[in-house]
C-alpha cells in the first residue's frame, strides 16, 4: 500500500496532539514554547502534504509553509526574550506562579 | 519493490518524528527535551524531502534544527535557577490536557478516514525557481509583510531582553 495524503495527515494530527499536550500540561515557559513549535511543524507537514497529493497546479502550499516557518521563528525569538525578561524580573518561569493579574 | 521501500521509509520517519516528540513532552530534563526537539525537526525535514519539497527540507534543517534549537537551548541556559539539570515538571491540568489532546486526535482520525479526497498531485522539477517566481510576483504582498514582521520581531526581542532603562 503506497503512502498517500491520509498517512501524512494522520502523522501530522498525532504530532499536533503531542504538541498540544505539551503546551497545555507543562509548567515551564520554555517547555510550552517547545510544544508550540511541535504544533507549528505539524501544520507545515499538512501544507506540504496537501500540495503534494491533491489537485493543484503550483506550489502555493509550499509557499505558505515558507511564511508559516517565518512566523514560527519570529514567535520563538519573542518567546525566549519574554521568558528571559520574566525570569529577570521575578526569578521564576513557572507559569503557575505568574498570577498577579488574578482577581 | 520500490513502493515497499518507500512505504518503509515513511514509517521509519513517522516513528522518528512521533517518538522524539513524545520524548520532548515526557522527558524529565529540559536539556534532553531540547535535544529531542532538534531530532524531531530533523525528522520533519526528512519528511519534506520525501514529499518532494527539497527547498523546504533545507529550510527546516537550517531554521528549525539550527536556529530554533539554539534559541531554545539559550533560553534554557538563561532561565536556570538551581545547580543540576533544569527540570521539566507537569502542572495540575495533566488529565484535562491529555483528554483534550486525545479527543483531538480521535476526531482528526475520524475526519481523515471519512473524507474522500480527489487523487492528484503536483511535483515541481525546480522548487527554488518556482517558489521565487511566486514569491516575487503574485505573492509579493505577503512577502513584504513577512519582512516587516521579522523587523518588528527583531526590534521587539532586543527591547524585551534589554529591559526598561538598562543601557
Amino acid at each position: 500500500m503506497s503512502i498517500g495524503l491520509g498517512h501524512c495527515l494522520l502523522l501530522a494530527a498525532m504530532l499536533f496532539s503531542i504538541g498540544l499536550y505539551g503546551a497545555l500540561a507543562k509548567r515551564n515557559i520554555i517547555a510550552i514554547l517547545m510544544g508550540i513549535e511541535l504544533m507549528l511543524n505539524a501544520v507545515n507537514i499538512n501544507f506540504v502534504a496537501f500540495n503534494r497529493f491533491t489537485v493543484v497546479s503550483d506550489l502555493t502550499g509550499q509557499l505558505m509553509t515558507v511564511f508559516a516557518i517565518t512566523v514560527g521563528v519570529a514567535e520563538v525569538a519573542i518567546g525566549v526574550a519574554l521568558a528571559y525578561r520574566i525570569y529577570n524580573d521575578r526569578l521564576t518561569i513557572n507559569v503557575d506562579e505568574l498570577d498577579n493579574m488574578k482577581g | 519493490m520500490n513502493e515497499m521501500i518507500s512505504t518503509l521509509v515513511f514509517y521509519a520517519m513517522a516513528m522518528v518524528i512521533l517518538g522524539t516528540a513524545l520524548g520532548v513532552v515526557m522527558s524529565r530534563n529540559l536539556v534532553h527535551s531540547a535535544l529531542l526537539m532538534t531530532a524531531c525537526f530533523i525528522g520533519v525535514g526528512m519528511l519534506f524531502f520525501y514529499l518532494d519539497a527539497d527547498f523546504l527540507g533545507a529550510m527546516e534543517f537550517m531554521l528549525y534544527s539550527g536556529g530554533v534549537a539554539i534559541l531554545v537551548v539559550m533560553g534554557v541556559m538563561l532561565t536556570k535557577r538551581h545547580d543540576g539539570p533544569p527540570g521539566n515538571p507537569f502542572n495540575n491540568n495533566t488529565i484535562l490536557a491529555l483528554g483534550g489532546a486525545g479527543l483531538f486526535v480521535l476526531v482528526m482520525i475520524g475526519v481523515v478516514i471519512s473524507t474522500p479526497v480527489p487523487a492528484g498531485g503536483y511535483v515541481s522539477p525546480d522548487t527554488v525557481n518556482e517558489l521565487a517566481d511566486m514569491m516575487l510576483n503574485r505573492y509579493i504582498l505577503p512577502f513584504e509583510i513577512a519582512a516587516t514582521l521579522l523587523l518588528a520581531a527583531l526590534v521587539g526581542a532586543i527591547i524585551l531582553a534589554k529591559g526598561d532603562g538598562e543601557a
